[in-house]
Parts: C-alpha cells; structure tokens; sequence
C-alpha cells in the first residue's frame, strides 16, 4: 500500500470511488460553499463598516 | 490522514466503476438540495420568532414595537423585525447575517440582559441602528413606504410640505422618523449622545507627552482640585497633556492670539478665527497660564497677533488619540443637514474666516446642539480654501 513505485498502479475499488463521491458532495463542497458565502458576507460588512455603502 | 489521501488520489484519476452519468446526476441533485437547505436555513433565520427566541430581543425591543403602529393598525399589515433590520437585498443580507454575529457577544456576555442594562446601551445601540438605516438610505423604510405612493391630499399642510421635500430628495426616513418603532433612547441628559456615540467619550488613560482632541467643548479650570471654571477649551482642538492628576489634566494648547484687551481667546493659527479656547479675564491675566511669544500684525485687520502658549487643567474624559471620527461625524452631518435646505457649498468654497458668518447665518434653520455646531464650524473652516489649495 506504501509502495510509491511508479510502475505499481495504485488501484481504488468501487468502494472508495463511493466515498470519495460522498465526501465531496455531502461535506467538502457544503463546506466550502458556508466558507465562501460567510467570506462574502464578511467583506461586505467591511466594506459597508468602512467604505459606506455597498451597490446591489 | 491516510484516507483523506486515498481520496485524493482516487478522485485524482477518472472513476473506474461509477460512471459519468451517475456522478454527475448525484452531484447535480445534491447541489439542488444543498442550495434548497441553504436558503430554508436562511429563511428561518429571517423569521420573527428566530430573533425573539432571544431572551433579550423578546422582553425589551418587541415588547416595545407591541405599542406601535407598526404592529397593529388599521391597514392590519404589520412590520416583523427582519422587514426592517435585515436587507431585503441578497448581497446586503449576506453581509448583515454576518455582521449579526456581533450579537452572538452581546448574547455570551450577557451585555443586555436586564431592562436596567438595555436602558444604559439604548442610545449607543439606537445609534447604530440609525447609521445603518443611514447608509441605505432608509431603504428597510422605503420597501413599503414609497414617496411615488403617498397620497398627498390626505395629509396636513404642513406635513405636506416637509414631505414632498423629503420626496424630491428621496431623504432618509429616520432623518426625522426616529424612535417609531422602539422607544425614543433618552437624549436630554447627554450632551451630543450622537456625536459621543460616534467618536467615544475619550481615551480611558491618558499618557502624559501624548497629544489628544477635544471631542466635546470642555470646560478649563485653574488647577486640578478646584471646581472654578477658568474658560473653555473648543471641541476638536489640540491639546498636550502635560501632567495627570486623579481625574484631572494639565494641558497645553499652542495657539495665537489677537493682541487686544485681555486676549483671552486662543485661535487655531495666525489670523485664522478658529477658536481653539475662550479662557476668563481672570485666566487670562493669570501668572503661568499663558506664555508669550513672537507677535505679527495682520495685514487684513491691521491687528497685532501673539503666539502663545497656553497651560491649563482640564477633566480626562472626552478626550480623542486621533482627529478623524470628529471630522468624519462633521461631514456627514454637515451633508445631511445642510442639504435639507439646498445643495450645501464645498468646505473649500469659502477660507476659514468666513465660514462662520456663512454657517451661522444657515444654522437657524437646522436642529443641532451646540457641541454639534462648533464641530461642524471647526470642519469647515478646517477644511475651508485656506487649507485646502486644490480647490478656488
């Protein structure tokens, strides 16, 4: 499993593809989207707190 | 950490068993469900009962709104807390979702929970609110109330008049309209509670060396016990602090005077009306307080004019590290007042000596405190053509 020997292909079964499947759209890409939507929430509030106001 | 690599290197390379289709038709949907989930979650945060679940938002600023017409009229539509405090517009509410967050301190650290606390930060939080109805423009205001929609006939003379000029303004609602919903917070005891709101009420441990401003006309004393006024010290000036004594500071103030009577009165520069302090007769021929320098006469006036030095007590509160928040707070007012009336004039439109007979000549028709005029007056003469050269 720790062989990085280029020639060994590393092969991922059904199994794993389903969780790698799972992991992004259930938490990766959720969380990521909460992230960047709280960051733009953020930098908004910044901008209204320093520079006025924000066009729509 | 191994299987977060696993998975990196199995969504590294093209799936082998799950097809296109089938990750594109899961992600697709999840997406649908995901965004659905959002903006339910969005939506129950907009709701009513989500801010009264507050124990404070429920028992004071709800309560209060119960008393009004925005809850109960003859229409039979009423106003919710969100229709007014959270931006209609998704970019707005974003950022205002964000900014609630602060709340999240007030709530943890139980800053209002007791009437008795709430009473104490209603000025401060009230002000808030105002700027940030302010800064839009009163637009919260203006989803429902529509200058297009008022029916004029329907309302008195007078009311007529002052809106069909706030209409041909499109002027903020909360210019005038405030303390309509919530209780009026209590501004009679404070001097300027806006201004103060604004800007602080001064640094808390001054340093002895350091320079400060004024945000408040102050008044001087003699020395650092006694309680006889010796003048006043004009807001938005700057002062040295010389010594610190309990409660009290010894200050200097570096100014001119006009060589005539008792000079009692120390302007900002040579042959510039910017009053910096007014000091008694009594302060004034006082041994120490004001030293004197090298004299210039004014060719304007044919006045003589002294440099001077002057050294006095004043209380430690209301004093400011920096100069900015009076001004920023100057201009804003300044802009909304003023143009209530007609287009205000550029600060650089007149110089510093004649911005007083102009402002005066305006202030009748405005409400503001005094403190609030001779800030506004310091700024313009301030920022009047004789310093500002890029303009006239």
């Amino acid at each position: 499993m720790t062989n990085q020997h280029p020639q060994k292909k590393h092969t991922s079964n059904k199994k794993d593809e389903l969780k790698a499947l799972c992991f992004i759209i259930f938490i990766l890409f959720p969380a990521l989207s909460i992230t960047f939507v709280s960051i733009y929430g953020f930098i908004i509030w910044m901008i209204q707190a320093f520079g006025g106001v924000v066009a729509h | 950490m191994r299987w977060l690599l696993n998975i990196w290197r199995t969504l590294n390379k093209p799936t082998q068993y799950l097809t296109l289709g089938s990750v594109s038709v899961s992600a697709f949907i999840m997406g649908i469900i995901f965004w659905g989930g959002f903006n339910t979650a969005l939506q129950a945060t907009n709701t009513e009962e989500f801010c009264i679940s507050c124990h404070s938002m429920e028992s004071m600023p709800y309560k209060e709104l119960q008393e009004t017409v925005h809850w109960s009229n003859h229409s039979g539509v009423r106003a919710t807390c969100p229709d007014c405090h959270v931006p209609h517009d998704w970019s707005r509410k974003i950022g205002r979702k964000i900014e609630a967050s602060h709340d999240m301190w007030g709530w943890l650290l139980q800053t209002v929970n007791t009437p008795e606390k709430f009473e104490d930060k209603r000025l401060e939080m009230a002000s808030r609110e105002w700027k940030r109805f302010d800064r839009d423009n009163s637009l919260a205001c203006k989803n429902c109330h529509n200058y297009d929609s008022m029916k004029w006939d329907s309302m008195s003379k007078l009311a007529q008049k002052q809106m069909k000029r706030a209409a041909k303004l499109d002027q903020s609602c909360v210019d005038c309209h405030k303390g309509i919903a919530h209780k009026l917070p209590d501004m009679g005891t404070a001097r300027a509670p806006e201004l103060i709101a604004e800007v602080g009420s001064g640094v808390n441990g001054l340093e002895v060396d350091q320079t400060y401003f004024s945000a408040l006309t102050k008044p001087v004393y003699f020395n650092e016990k006694t309680d006889v006024e010796a003048g006043t010290l004009n807001i938005a000036t700057k002062v040295k602090v010389l010594a610190l004594k309990g409660n009290r500071a010894k200050i200097g103030i570096s100014g001119w005077r006009k060589k005539i009577g008792a000079g009692r009165v120390i302007y900002y520069d040579f042959g510039l009306n910017i009053l910096s302090a007014q000091l008694t007769k009594d302060a004034a021929l006082e041994e120490g307080v004001i030293s004197t320098f090298e004299e210039k006469e004014d060719p304007m006036t044919g006045l003589k004019w002294q440099r001077v030095e002057t050294v006095i007590w004043t209380d430690t509160d209301y004093l400011l590290n920096d100069l900015q928040p009076l001004w920023d707070y100057a201009r804003s007012t300044y802009s909304t007042s003023c143009s209530v009336c007609h287009t205000q004039p550029d600060e650089s439109h007149f110089d510093a000596n004649t911005w007083p007979g102009m402002f005066q000549g305006m202030i009748a028709f405005v409400n503001m405190d005094q403190d609030t005029q001779a800030l506004v007056q310091k700024y313009l003469q301030e920022h009047s053509s004789t310093f500002n050269k890029s303009a006239h």
